[in-house]
């Protein structure tokens, strides 16, 4: 999963896929702008098959946030 | 789809949401020019001529938009567009070394307002231009269903970075990304999973209760629409010009006040066009009684991939931003709304905005031509002042002409200049729907709504209305 999210955010930014991990925070690290973010989550949810809550994907600053909270939905 | 068109068998594609919005308003607009956009830029510098040429020309092979042409089909009147080979051109050259400012902007507005044979022909015309102050560079009229102002400043800085490259050794830049592909992936979100979760999203929101239409000279003519239709309860509003005759209004904010707004944005985690857009809102709602529902049209580039940032073309698409406050609304809270709406509209953007306008209206027994929005609002951030950076201080100046048309009655576009990082806010209105001393108090009032909110974030709407 995160291999596959890796791929989408080098679709966005200019970043290395190596050089992302779990810690690595979109604004700050990865120098997504909001725009960016909102559509890639927006792309993620078709990749990834899963139902996002616009209130709570919003609270994901980080790569791993965002993959639990993935792993939240496709568990519930 | 292969077409036969003038004996030569090209690749076809259909036109996408955003070419489409865009030839909606050369039908409101009646005359063809309203879809131009005229675009000089020029550097303090003594141009090597051949090498510009050569920049200006591999810049045009690079960006397949830029070679696009419009076809309607004679028999079923459909639109298609299609990407024609590169042919090396040999640019016509103007020197107004000698001329007046004035006399050089009547010029090339004149030559924007040229229409462009919109389902016949070239749809760009490109002039290297020398200035006077040794600004040597080039102007370029393109047809708006080719290209869109994100598309003109990556064009811009590819011929600025060949030609660099060809000059001075600098590295050449990267490919430009293929705007056909940009195409089909557009044609591919018909009938997708995504396009259900966006209409849903849509539907959710023309649900709610009828929004109201606040102009940005004040209720009169709302009130005027319900006496005409003898509707006390009439909440759309119609805002159009017929011939589409307008002009651009330019205010640049200095660098201070500018830093103030990014500044502020930083310390909250807001972005830029959040905070403009409260401004603008917070105007609305003061011109219209402290109105507490106010709609603006959002327009989004949709260019947030690396292949979209570089594919040239037209992906602009704009929609409703409805957001509804009371009046004891706090600015923080005022922002923090809006950019969660404006995530939400990310999110739902690439939903058919001609669509979306429609179906808004229809859904509250509205008339097609009706509107909620009186004002059109986008936010470009720093790509102009990123060619500046690439210039390392060499005098960059990025004029845009008008064609003497409008494609919206009031269309305010904020954009940081290359020169300084200061912003520029243009007002693009109708001569019809505004006057220059309409935009003068806009501009002003919107000024102080900004500045007074950011040193006030925790004071209310209603007391950030009464000290300005």
């Amino acid at each position: 999963m995160l291999d596959k999210l890796k791929e989408l955010i080098c679709q966005y930014v200019e970043v290395n896929p190596d050089d992302i991990t779990l810690e690595s925070r979109f604004i700050e690290d990865l120098g997504f702008n909001s725009y960016d973010i909102m559509c890639m989550l927006g792309d993620a949810e078709t990749e990834f098959d899963v139902e996002i809550d616009e209130e709570e994907i919003m609270k994901c600053k980080t790569v791993g946030d965002l993959l639990d909270y993935f792993g939240g939905q496709k568990n519930g | 789809m292969l077409k036969n068109i003038g004996g030569i068998n090209y690749d076809c594609y259909p036109l996408t949401p955003a070419q489409l919005l865009n030839l909606a308003l050369i039908k409101d607009g009646a005359t063809h020019e309203v879809e131009n956009i005229g675009a000089g830029q020029y550097l303090q510098l003594d141009l090597n001529m051949a090498a510009l040429r050569e920049a200006l020309n591999r810049a045009v092979e690079r960006c397949e938009s830029m070679r696009l042409r419009l076809w309607k089909d004679p028999d079923t009147g459909e639109m298609w567009q299609y990407v024609v080979p590169y042919q090396n051109e040999y640019f016509e050259y103007y020197d107004f070394s000698g001329w007046k400012d004035e006399k050089i902007k009547d010029v090339l507005n004149k030559w924007t307002s040229q229409p462009f044979d919109t389902f016949g022909g070239k749809l760009s015309r490109i002039v290297i231009i020398t200035l006077p102050d040794g600004y040597n560079g080039f102007y370029y009229n393109v047809h708006h269903a080719c290209m869109d102002s994100s598309s003109v400043i990556a064009f811009t800085r590819d011929v600025i970075e060949i030609y660099c490259s060809l000059m001075f050794d600098m590295p050449y830049p990267k490919p430009m990304a293929s705007y056909i592909e940009s195409v089909k992936k557009d044609m591919a979100y018909e009938g997708s999973k995504k396009q259900k979760k966006d209409e849903e999203y849509w539907r959710k929101q023309y649900a709610l209760p009828e929004p109201l239409y606040t102009d940005y000279t004040g209720p009169g003519r709302l009130m005027e629409l319900r006496r005409k239709n003898n509707n006390p309860d009439q909440k759309w509003g119609l805002l159009s010009s017929a011939d589409g005759k307008g002009n651009t209004i330019t205010y640049e904010l200095d660098v201070d006040s500018t830093m103030k707004i990014m500044e502020f944005a930083k310390k909250y985690d807001l972005p830029v066009s959040a905070i403009i857009l409260h401004g603008i809102r917070t105007v609305l709602a003061k011109f219209n009684g402290g109105a507490e529902d106010v709609v603006i049209s959002d327009l989004v580039s949709r260019r947030s991939t690396l292949n979209n940032k570089k594919c040239g073309g037209v992906r602009m698409h704009c929609f409703p931003l409805r957001t509804i406050m009371p009046l004891d609304t706090t600015v923080l809270e005022s922002m923090r709304l809006i950019k969660k709406t404006q995530d939400e509209i990310f999110i739902h953007s690439e939903y058919p905005p001609l669509q979306c306008f429609g179906e808004l209206a229809q859904a509250h027994g509205a008339p097609p031509e009706a509107t909620y929005a009186s004002v059109d609002f986008t936010y470009q951030p720093g790509t102009l002042a990123a060619i500046g950076e690439t210039l390392r201080g060499i005098n960059f100046k990025s004029w845009w002409y008008s064609s003497g048309k409008q494609p919206k009655p009031m269309y305010i576009t904020a954009m940081h200049r290359p020169s300084d990082g200061g912003l520029n806010f243009y007002f693009g209105y109708q001569t019809a729907c505004a006057t220059p001393e309409e935009i003068e108090f806009l501009y002003y009032f919107t000024g102080r709504v900004l500045f007074r909110s950011i040193e006030n974030p925790d004071k209310t709407l209603q007391e950030i209305i009464d000290m300005t």
